[in-house]
């Protein structure tokens, strides 16, 4: 252990701003990069769920008639 | 030989299946390799006789700084892979790769600015190394804008692919610039036996774990990135809706 308090370990010898602020960029540069793709993964799996959704009856519907079939793969 | 691995790969439902079994494994290795690293680096590494305590920037640094150059590799790899013989999942590779590039680039830059504001005693210098490091962040940033404008055609795929081959003779550049050009950033760090007996484990040893760590989080991140590009990208096929529906 370099550090006799927790004092000591926070001023790092006087470069508390460059060591912090590194360490600090690093755990957004983690969190950005990791928990972003998550949450979009969420957020892709509602949207999709919503789409199918939207389509399933028109899906059911067109089953007799031939011509509304295309709408079912895409809305875009 | 036998190709079916090759075509597996390329298929990405056994892709998105695959690394969802890895995953859990990546992630438990990357949070005990950054844990390990981490503490080690900031409370037990000696002070440095010139640097102080600033040598623990070097932990942080050194991983991200050397992984940022496998980028351009690895998209030109897969970028040729996609333009010799179409497997889209090349392609995703490509397109997911470039953003996260930029941001290994970026703090690579600015970890090391703020290493050398006391070190060296000034935040930016144009040097060889820190130079063709600034151009590989725009050339980054180049490929994740020609996408966007490109909207995503299969034009911008093939763009891309030739950017991300291209982009290597700047990586070739910076590898290299340390001796080139003599100038204030340091030559690469050292990994062969002789700097071991330099500098003993106590050095070394947390650093093999946070490049350990950086890399497990650059696969991780990577993975989860390339499994929402083929959600959005296999949202008409049935192995998809199917998914949704269980989800």
């Amino acid at each position: 252990m370099q550090f006799s308090s927790f004092q000591e370990f926070i001023q790092m010898g006087g470069y508390a701003f460059n060591v912090w602020s590194v360490y600090g960029m690093f755990a957004v540069f983690l969190a950005v990069n990791l928990l972003g793709p998550l949450r979009r993964n969420k957020q892709i799996i509602r949207e999709l769920k919503r789409r199918y959704e939207l389509n399933a009856p028109a899906q059911s519907g067109a089953s007799s008639a031939n011509s509304s079939a295309e709408s079912v793969g895409d809305s875009q | 030989m036998d190709w079916t691995w090759f075509h597996k790969w390329g298929s990405p439902k056994w892709f998105y299946e695959l690394s969802g079994k890895w995953l859990p494994w990546l992630v438990g290795s990357m949070v005990l390799c950054l844990t390990v690293g981490i503490v080690w680096a900031l409370l037990f590494v000696p002070q440095d006789y010139q640097q102080g305590l600033t040598n623990r920037i070097f932990y942080v640094h050194v991983p991200v700084a050397s992984i940022s150059l496998a980028f351009f590799p690895l998209m030109a790899i897969a970028g040729t892979v996609f333009l010799v013989w179409r497997m889209k999942l090349a392609d995703v590779v490509v397109k997911v790769a470039a953003p996260l590039g930029a941001w290994f680039t970026a703090l690579a830059l600015a970890s090391g600015s703020i290493w050398g504001v006391d070190t060296w005693g000034t935040w930016w210098i144009w040097d060889g190394r820190l130079t063709s490091l600034l151009l590989q962040f725009f050339l980054l940033l180049g490929v994740v804008s020609l996408r966007t404008a490109l909207e995503d055609s299969e034009g911008a795929a093939r763009a891309c692919a030739l950017l991300s081959i291209v982009g290597c003779i700047n990586v070739v550049v910076i590898k290299y610039s340390v001796d080139w050009w003599n100038t204030l950033h340091q030559p690469s760090t050292d990994f062969s036996i002789a700097a071991d007996q330099a500098n003993g484990p106590e050095i070394w040893v947390p650093l093999v774990f946070m490049i350990l760590a950086v890399y497990l989080f650059f696969a991780i991140s990577l993975i989860l990135s390339t499994r929402n590009e083929i959600l959005q990208r296999e949202k008409r096929s049935q192995w998809v809706m199917e998914l949704v529906k269980r989800s």
